[in-house]
């Protein structure tokens, strides 16, 4: 017999990646173009001469950011998981049904209209951002509803669709936009981790964890979702309200990290299956394991990003993409029965 | 014996195509029911009718002698367990995580199972002899094993009734003896009520008590299985030319094609 998944099991594994996650985001945090001393940071302010310098960067800056990064890492690896459950498709990711063109072109219309006031520490981009996301994923969930029969199909032409819609768009207005807006999209839509206000930061971090939370409560559904409607529902599931709970959820998520952090790509595609491979399918653990280890990978994208080519930065969707496809590749051809003792 | 089954006036029509007429039937508790008929007829239909997920077009269908419409997706899955025909899934879930999800409508908030759960998933394993292969994924069984893993499931979910879509039509013959074994097995052990749509007429001879002929034009029959699978009703069923014969006390048919050899002088003689 094989060992179930118990809470008790469950817990310990959580408990033991959380603790890998601090220490990642510790390390990263004391990482970076100016050098910093740990026992100037632990001594607190005022412990040297004048200002603690090391200690205003570490809690101000760097903290601020790290813990930033690790939120959108956790929630796009936590919202692929939902949607590749969703659509039966492992390839699926929080992008694929039209949030990220969306979002790409609230941007725009924030850039090229020029405005540029603030609303509770947000930034109009991303209040444009997001708007841009959520109006997107209910016009592809509307679209699908309208169809009606064989959702999960029509849900996935829908977004495709829209997807390449709004990124004509996005690729007609940058074309007719002045270079020095363009720039500043660019950035964006590559996917960059700035710093944020405080405030920003815990309003996000309650919606994402109040969204990852919700989510977790309905993984043992998703685990049955995946073995179709007809199954589901003689298993006692109730599809309709369970794939709306989760669409309705993992979108929130997605527009909240996207708003946040622009369009980082891989890290919700390759966070879910890698730690498939390595744990099994089931959503109870797959979704919890996914989320922690998504972001201590985009706390240490963000870190490269930030000290490569300092003290320019690059964006960390470069970083995701160019460390996360080989590494993917390779857990792909290692899949087979070595990774077994991990279960 | 109460009848835990009973459908009267049942209609059902897709848009405009009318597939089942005014069918009145009731199935008593522990029995073995076999639903035959040519393709189009209806089986399916009538089996996704029983177990809720098509809605009715007209009459009423009772489980356990409450309407099936008064029955949230959680209470039926706890009366009624179906097993599919050949079926992969897209993730590499393993045997025993599978079986385990035969559990989800007796769950709380979280969905852990307990440990009384996990007991009936490791019986229902051992009963359908799984349990060797518990933790390989169900997407590298053979066809065989994996109907075997989705009746287990079906066990585990412990339901008085269990419905079953041609659960043996992409095994050989070893295996299809095999499944119709593990289901007679369940019957009379469990007292469990099965139901099975099925294209092998010789087997559902062998192992149902009961029968349900379903014709193309909305005709049907229902009785005990030696009764309604007689040549005549087979031929009529099926518009084709069937020799039926006896061998000890089994009843088999043979259906006789145009190019059959002798098709004109093969007689009916006991059918």
């Amino acid at each position: 017999m094989t060992k179930m998944l118990t809470p008790k099991n469950l817990t310990i594994k959580i408990i033991i990646s959380l603790l890998v996650l601090a220490a990642v985001m510790g390390i990263c945090a004391l990482a970076g173009s100016q050098k910093i001393d740990l026992q100037n940071v632990l001594a607190g302010p005022g412990a040297t001469a004048g200002e603690n310098t090391d200690f205003e960067i570490f809690i101000g800056v760097r903290v601020p950011r790290v813990i930033l990064a690790a939120l959108v890492g956790a929630t796009l690896a936590c919202s692929g998981c939902v949607l590749q459950a969703l659509l039966r498709n492992p390839l699926a990711d929080p992008y694929i049904l039209g949030i990220s063109s969306g979002a790409g072109l609230g941007v725009m219309a924030a850039v090229l209209s020029g405005i540029t006031w603030t609303l509770w520490g947000c930034s109009s981009i991303t209040i444009f951002a997001f708007t841009g996301a959520i109006l997107t994923i209910w016009l592809v969930w509307l679209v699908a509803h309208l169809a009606g029969k064989s959702q999960t199909t029509v849900l996935l032409l829908a977004g495709v669709v829209v997807n390449a819609f709004f990124s004509a768009v996005i690729m007609f207005l940058t074309s007719i936009a002045k270079s020095e807006q363009v720039y500043s999209t660019i950035f964006w839509l590559m996917g960059n981790i700035t710093e944020k206000d405080t405030s920003v930061l815990w309003a996000s971090g309650i919606f994402c964890l109040a969204g990852s939370t919700g989510l977790f409560i309905i993984s043992n559904r998703l685990n049955i979702l995946t073995f179709g409607e007809e199954q589901a529902k003689t298993l006692g599931i109730d599809t309709a309200k369970t794939r709306f709970i989760a669409f309705g959820l993992a979108a929130f998520v997605t527009a909240v990290a996207v708003s946040l952090s622009g369009l980082i790509g891989f890290v919700g595609l390759i966070i879910p299956h890698a730690v498939r491979l390595l744990f099994g399918p089931d959503h109870r653990q797959l979704l919890p394991l996914s989320a922690i280890i998504g972001g201590a990978f985009l706390v240490v994208a963000d870190t490269i990003a930030r000290i490569v080519v300092a003290p320019a930065q690059l964006p960390v969707g470069v970083i995701t993409a160019i460390a996360g496809g080989p590494l993917f590749l390779i857990l792909l051809a290692n899949k087979s029965s070595k990774v077994n003792w991990l279960k | 014996m109460s009848n835990i089954i009973e459908v009267k006036n049942l209609s059902f029509a897709y848009s405009r195509q009318v597939v089942l007429k005014d069918l009145s039937f009731e199935i008593n508790q522990g029995i073995f029911l076999a639903i035959a008929g040519p393709n189009g007829a209806g089986k399916t239909t009538l089996l996704n009718l029983l177990c809720g997920l098509l809605k009715r077009s007209a009459g009423t269908i009772k489980i356990d002698s409450l309407d099936i419409a008064s029955y949230s997706t959680r209470k039926l899955a706890r009366k009624i367990a179906v097993v599919r025909q050949e079926f992969v899934p897209v993730f590499d879930f393993t045997v025993e995580e599978t079986v385990s999800m035969a559990r989800t409508p007796y769950l709380g908030t979280f969905g852990f199972e307990s440990q009384a759960d996990r007991m009936l998933v490791k019986e229902s394993l051992q009963l359908t002899d799984t349990e060797r292969f518990a933790d390989r994924p169900i997407g590298h069984l053979s066809g065989g094993e994996r109907q075997r893993v989705f009746i287990a499931r079906a066990l585990a979910q412990d339901t008085p009734i269990l419905l079953l879509d041609e659960p043996t039509s992409f095994l050989d013959i070893k295996h299809q003896v095999n499944i119709y074994d593990l289901l007679k097995s369940a019957q009379l052990e469990k007292g469990k009520t099965i139901i099975a749509v099925t294209h092998d007429l010789n087997l559902a001879n062998q192992y149902c008590d009961d029968a349900l002929l379903l014709g193309c034009d909305g005709s049907y029959v229902i009785g005990k299985t030696t009764e309604v699978f007689s040549a005549d009703l087979i031929e009529k069923a099926f518009t084709i030319k069937t020799f039926a014969g006896l061998v000890g006390r089994e009843k088999f048919f043979i259906p006789l094609g145009k190019f059959a050899k002798d098709r004109d002088a093969i007689k009916q003689n006991g059918g």
